[in-house]
């Protein structure tokens, strides 16, 4: 029964950005994003008090998904993190910290909206322009022909997800692993725009994570029975496969909107499974090897079909119908009676397999772009998180194919970048002012929040109190132990730079990074010799950082307009 | 609840009301963030949205809430300053009375003062304002603020060519006010390259807005988690699903729609099946897909690529679609359907009785169609030959948020619906008091003019130089003319007059002769210096070809064909009248003509406020003078918040003091806004507004009632009582 209700007035807050109560809400939502952040970053255990599983992560997307958050600017803010997440997997944090801390900046201003926003919407232009432009200073073509770059960037990925609880070795397999399962689904011969395949994540918990596995084409896990009984598998260089998408099991399908009366004495199982056992007949004879059903196979088909030594496999699910009608070429079939020759394709090869405790059906195509990433890892928790960042990573690849460069991690990105606004917008304001109607000292004073913003996001990878500094010359970050003696020599106490393309043998005149420095021209083009001796660079994927960039800026612009927050407590 | 108190009352809930509306209002305006009950959260600077979310109590304000929806609903436009502009009514209104009331009290009995007592004093008033909206406002609309106007098509010839810049600053200025300030002039270019890529023709475009107007959830695609300048059009329509059988075909591709399933159903509605065998079953069964696949091998054999569908079909239907090559895409809305079939003219294919060898009639040809994927979404993508005026386009609309696209997309909507209202006519009729003494002589000169009239018709607007030459020549002579239709039929149109003046020079001299003392009289009347200036513009529309003079004279060829018919119609009744002796009232039917535009920033407001008050000046009538103050000073509420803002120069008295000198001294009003606004928005949103104050003013008891809404009760407890 619906019952009309009168509804009860919505709460109307004015101004909701200048109460107490949103600012500090607004400074717990950063204190958990920024905690998390970075190889350093600190875990998050989420439980719900009423049940369910313990989920332990430092990731934006299962943490975000978890976090019940009520306030609407809040919610703004983690719906579009999210968003932007289930649009490039990477980056979240990244997003969230820079909003957070852009609307904070901008705040203790107290300059007026309109202005703050045509301002941030310049520097905003000004940032992407420059990370799209060639002679962009933290920006590294990909060369394809070597695999290094691309590993760079997954073991990156992979390091700055510490609840995957990995070592270094498995973080070195793991990489290896994703890169091979994305290697595995570009087709070989490619025509003007390639049509990627599919890497399918097998799970397998409870195993140590060196024994996981890339295997080409489908894994089908089966039980122990079932096994015994597709035992043993002939020798073939190519089996026939008929995939059916119809369930075979010999219900009555859909009779129509009217009565269907059946007389007495008639059984209507007998006629379907008649008709089934027709349509096994029909399998057996143009030769079919494996049959493969999405829903259930009748028993007595099963058997028929066992006794004519077809091998038949049921239950697959939706999920691998169609990376399964891909690598055999199969067209699923949807009749019972008739089947057109040319709905068969083949496989290369047929197999069981057995990895831990469970049993597969490995099938082998002969030339397909999908492939099976078995996962180990050893609890639930930390498996789920090394999926997500397996995902993560693959579709980083995914996206550095469509725009093949990347950009410097470890923060260095962020500390070039706030250079270059600053020497920007100090050595020539009139190109960024040029019709707003905005003054110098409100751009200085933007220019200022923007770029503390971007700085203190790069200050948040220090999580163990150590400092944190920039060099005068590129830009870069650099962060120091904590138990370091306070009056010392730079280049002793550093190593290398956040993303490891320069080390501290250089002369660079290093400064704290919340100090005021005078603003230097950072060296823009990148020596090519650099990107190719260095070994070991931490980097991020460009697509997803540029737009985790823009998606952040817009996301505080549109915090800092608000003015009134209506909510419907109904 | 006395109803001395429900204008107070009112007044303080129209406060209210103003105080969130106004913070969206104009370029400067904010945002505002709203949470559904669901807990979604939706950004909005739209008023009428705004006023449905605050979920009000107040039995006034939920009449002037659902009187604004009303008013939205139509123009798609308005909301915040209707709310602004009926507080500044009562506003005025209160303190009038208020001080009536202390006159009451002090001088004890004033010759009207009982009209202004209570309930009767509400209802005068409110019969006042709608004398007001039905004669007065009509009046000055036509003759004072109609040379003002400025067009939004290019030239004047039949077909009304669109004028490209004016478009896009009319719709730069209406997303100021609706979407974030970062982000209008993204979105008014992108909805200006969607319209001028919709409309194939020149002519069509009312069609075009029509059909986007009626199909716009269909016609976009929201994607959330992409910044917004990745927003995009795209040429053909985008379903929101997937194939359910994909076969690439190349060239164009023809298509059919099916309304049932194609599979025939073992038994229908209505019908009992008995099956008495197993055989018979097999072979029904064995009917059923043998006749499936024929249905679909004839589909395939009338090359049919694509198969759009409105219900599941079932997977036998599938498979035969996939062998023959033919791709399917299943459950359809009825609202995709509807636009597909606009779009394509295109029904649903009827099932053939028996295999059937004749030609398929039903089908429609695409261009393509082809899987699209955004944001690792899959979508079906066809490219639709279009059989009427509309190209079909579909606009990608990304945002960081869903409250932000969804923001975009209320705007874009009520955007065409803004221009919808623009192309159409706006009619005025009013009532006319002819003096008493030249009533007897406004037939004569009626027919005159009526008769000069044809004359247009029969030169045409092409060759409209040769006049300019005239009215430079004859100015003199042009002026004394004027005057003298001006003075014997208030009929005439004055954009109209202009134009008639020049074609029936001749015929006038003999006039001046006849009604010498008729047009000396006349001559002090400050029509006079208002004529010349009419001319001013043409004068100078010789020397600078400016688009603003061009789009002038547009507007008056247009008003001369439309208010020909309406003339033709009212001779009669005015001939009767004078044989009658003078009964000396006139009934004049007048348009706004379609694509008129003000600039923006309160343009409109200000015009109106000084015509108003220039006619109270000149009303004999108290109530009616009263009325056009009351209305004139609360007009000029929305350039004072629009520019509230600003200082110095641009600050409001500066603004208002400076276009007041330009209109006595009879020069163009100079606007430092680019932008542009519906004249006839402006007009029914100041009609809606006088209709809901009047509404309001006629209440004079709100009787709370302490019960449940009526439709609580269901069936079994209403019979219980």
């Amino acid at each position: 029964m619906s019952r009309l209700e009168a509804k009860k007035p919505s709460f109307c807050r004015s101004e909701p950005l200048t109460s107490e109560r949103v600012r500090a809400t607004l400074s717990v939502l950063k204190g958990i994003v920024t905690s998390c952040y970075g190889p350093a970053g600190r875990l998050k255990q989420l439980h719900n008090g009423l049940g369910g599983s313990v989920c332990t992560t430092s990731q934006s997307a299962a943490l975000l998904a978890n976090l019940p958050v009520t306030h609407p600017i809040l919610k703004i803010l983690t719906t579009s993190v999210q968003n932007h997440v289930s649009c490039f997997s990477d980056g979240g944090l990244f997003t969230a910290i820079l909003c957070c801390n852009l609307v904070e900046n901008v705040q203790r201003l107290g300059l007026t909206p309109t202005t703050v926003i045509k301002l941030n919407k310049q520097l905003l232009s000004l940032c992407t322009s420059y990370l799209k432009s060639e002679a962009c200073g933290c920006r590294i073509p990909v060369n394809f022909s070597s695999t290094q770059i691309l590993l760079c960037l997954v073991r990156s990925i992979l390091t700055s997800k510490p609840a995957c609880m990995l070592t270094t070795k498995e973080i070195d397999h793991i990489s290896t692993l994703i890169l091979r399962a994305f290697l595995l689904i570009i087709p070989e011969n490619a025509q003007d725009h390639i049509i990627l395949g599919k890497s399918i994540i097998v799970p397998l918990k409870r195993q140590r994570v060196i024994d996981s596995t890339v295997l080409p084409g489908i894994l089908i896990e089966i039980s122990e029975v079932q096994l015994m009984k597709i035992l043993p598998i002939k020798k073939s260089d190519s089996f026939k496969v008929a995939l059916f998408c119809v369930s075979l099991s010999g219900d009555l399908s859909d009779t129509g909107e009217g009565n269907v009366v059946v007389s007495y004495g008639v059984s209507l199982e007998n006629a379907v499974l008649d008709q089934l056992l027709n349509l096994g007949r029909q399998l057996v004879s143009d030769h079919v090897d494996l049959v493969l059903c999405q829903k259930v196979i009748h028993p007595s088909l099963k058997q028929f079909l066992r006794t004519h030594h077809v091998i038949a496999v049921d239950r697959v699910g939706v999920a691998v119908m169609e990376p399964l009608s891909k690598v055999t070429g199969t067209r699923p079939i949807g009749s019972l009676d008739s089947i057109s020759p040319s709905s068969y394709g083949s496989v290369k090869d047929l197999c069981t397999a057995k990895f831990g405790f469970k049993h597969f059906f490995h099938i082998i195509p002969n030339e397909a772009t999908v492939c099976s990433l078995l996962l180990c890892n050893r609890n639930d928790t930390a498996w789920d998180e090394l999926k997500l960042t397996c995902q993560t990573a693959l579709h980083a690849l995914q996206l550095t194919i469509k725009e093949p460069c990347v950009l410097l991690g470890g923060g260095c990105t962020e500390t070039h970048l706030a250079a270059y606004i600053r020497h920007k917008t100090r050595s020539e304001p009139e190109g960024i002012l040029r019709d707003d109607g905005c003054t110098q000292t409100e751009l200085q004073l933007i220019t200022e929040a923007f770029c503390s913003a971007l700085e203190s996001l790069a200050g948040s990878l220090e999580h163990d109190g150590g400092e944190v500094l920039t060099d005068g010359k590129y830009g870069h970050f650099w962060s120091v132990q904590a138990d370091s003696p306070s009056v010392v020599n730079w280049p002793d106490v550093l190593s290398r730079c956040g993303c490891g393309l320069y080390s501290s043998q250089e002369e660079l005149s290093w400064s704290f990074l919340r100090s005021a420095r005078p603003p230097f021209v950072p060296q823009t083009c990148l020596p090519c010799e650099a990107t190719d001796s260095a070994g070991n660079l931490t980097l991020d994927c460009f697509t997803a950082k540029l737009s985790g960039l823009q998606v952040a800026v817009e996301t505080a612009n549109l915090i800092l307009d608000l003015s009134y927050v209506i909510e419907d407590k109904n | 609840m006395a109803a001395a108190g429900s204008v107070r009352a009112a007044l303080q809930v129209a406060e209210v009301l103003e105080t969130v509306v106004s913070c969206c209002l104009g370029p400067e305006g904010r945002q505002v963030l709203c949470t559904k009950p669901t807990g979604e959260v939706l950004l909005s600077r739209d008023g009428g949205r705004l006023l449905k979310a605050l979920h009000l109590e107040h039995p006034i304000a939920r009449m002037m809430v659902a009187c604004v929806s009303s008013h939205i609903r139509k123009t798609g436009d308005g909301a915040k300053t209707f709310i602004i502009f009926l507080c500044h009514l009562l506003r005025e209104l209160h303190a009038i009375t208020d001080k009536e009331k202390d006159s009451f009290f002090s001088e004890n009995i004033q010759t009207h003062g009982r009209h202004w007592k209570n309930c009767c004093q509400w209802k005068f008033i409110s019969q006042a304002l709608l004398t007001f909206q039905t004669q007065i406002l009509d009046y000055v609309m036509d003759h004072y603020l109609s040379r003002h106007f400025l067009s939004i098509f290019s030239s004047s010839t039949k077909e009304r060519p669109l004028c490209r810049s004016s478009l896009e600053m009319l719709l730069g200025a209406y997303f100021c006010g609706r979407v974030g300030r970062n982000n209008h002039n993204f979105v008014s270019q992108l909805m200006c390259d969607y319209f001028f890529k919709c409309t194939a023709c020149e002519s069509g475009f009312e069609e075009v807005l029509e059909l986007v107007d009626d199909c716009f959830v269909e016609l976009k695609v929201g994607v959330t988690g992409l910044p917004v300048s990745d927003s995009r059009i795209i040429a053909g329509l985008v379903l929101p699903r997937d194939f359910s059988v994909y076969c690439p075909a190349d060239g164009d591709i023809r298509i059919v729609i099916v309304i049932e399933t194609i599979q025939p159903p073992f038994s229908t509605f209505g019908s009992e099946f008995i099956l008495n065998s197993e055989a018979q079953f097999q072979t029904s069964q064995f009917w059923i897909t043998e006749r499936t696949k024929a249905i679909m091998k004839y589909l395939q054999k009338q090359n049919v690529k694509l198969l759009l569908s409105t219900v599941k079909q079932p997977d036998l239907v599938i498979y035969c679609a996939g062998l023959n090559g033919i791709s399917v895409v299943e459950c359809l809305s009825s609202e995709e359907l509807s636009l597909i079939q606009r779009v394509t003219g295109l029904s649903p294919f009827v099932l053939p009785q028996a295999s059937s060898q004749y030609e398929l009639s039903n089908t429609a040809m695409v261009k393509f169609c082809k899987p699209f994927i955004l944001r690792s979404k899959r979508y079906v993508h066809l490219g639709l030959i279009s059989t009427c005026s509309f190209t079909p386009h579909c606009i990608v609309l990304c945002g960081p948020v869903q409250g932000l696209v969804e923001q975009h997309q209320d705007a874009l909507h009520g955007a065409f619906k803004m221009l919808r209202q623009l192309f159409k006519d706006l009619d005025l009729n009013y009532v006319t008091q002819a003096s008493d003494q030249n009533c007897t002589s406004s037939p004569l000169i009626y027919k005159n003019s009526r008769e000069s009239n044809d004359l247009p018709e029969i030169v045409n607007g092409s060759i409209q130089r040769p006049y300019q030459d005239t009215v430079v020549k004859n100015k003199d002579e042009l002026a004394k003319t004027q005057t003298y239709l001006k003075a014997y039929s208030n009929l005439v149109v004055p954009s109209v007059e202009l134009e008639t003046n020049i074609l029936c020079s001749t015929p006038t001299v003999t006039l001046t002769a006849t009604y010498q003392t008729d047009a000396t009289l006349r001559c002090f009347s400050p029509n006079k210096a208002r004529i010349m200036d009419d001319h001013e513009p043409f004068i100078e529309s010789n020397s600078a070809n400016s688009t603003t003079e061009n789009t002038r004279r547009e507007i008056s060829y247009e008003n001369l064909q439309v208010t020909k018919n309406a003339r033709k119609g009212s001779i009669l009744p005015v001939r009767d009248k004078s044989l009658e002796m003078c009964t000396s009232q006139s009934y004049c039917f007048s348009s706004v003509p379609a694509g008129c535009v003000l600039p923006v920033g309160g343009n409109f407001e200000i015009l109106l406020h000084y015509y108003l008050l220039n006619y109270a000046k000149k009303c004999r009538q108290s109530e009616e003078t009263m009325v056009s103050m009351i209305i004139a000073n609360a007009l000029l509420g929305v350039p004072k918040i629009l520019y509230k803002s600003k200082k110095g120069n641009y600050s409001f008295p500066q603004i208002y003091i400076r276009a007041l000198h330009a209109l006595q001294t009879n020069q163009p009003m100079i606007s430092n806004q680019t932008g542009l606004e519906s004249v006839a928005g402006k007009y029914r949103l100041l009609t809606s507004v006088l209709q809901c104050l009047t509404n309001i003013l006629t209440i004079d008891l709100v009787i709370n009632i302490k019960r449940q809404p009526q439709e609580i009760y269901d069936q079994d407890s209403e019979e219980e009582l």
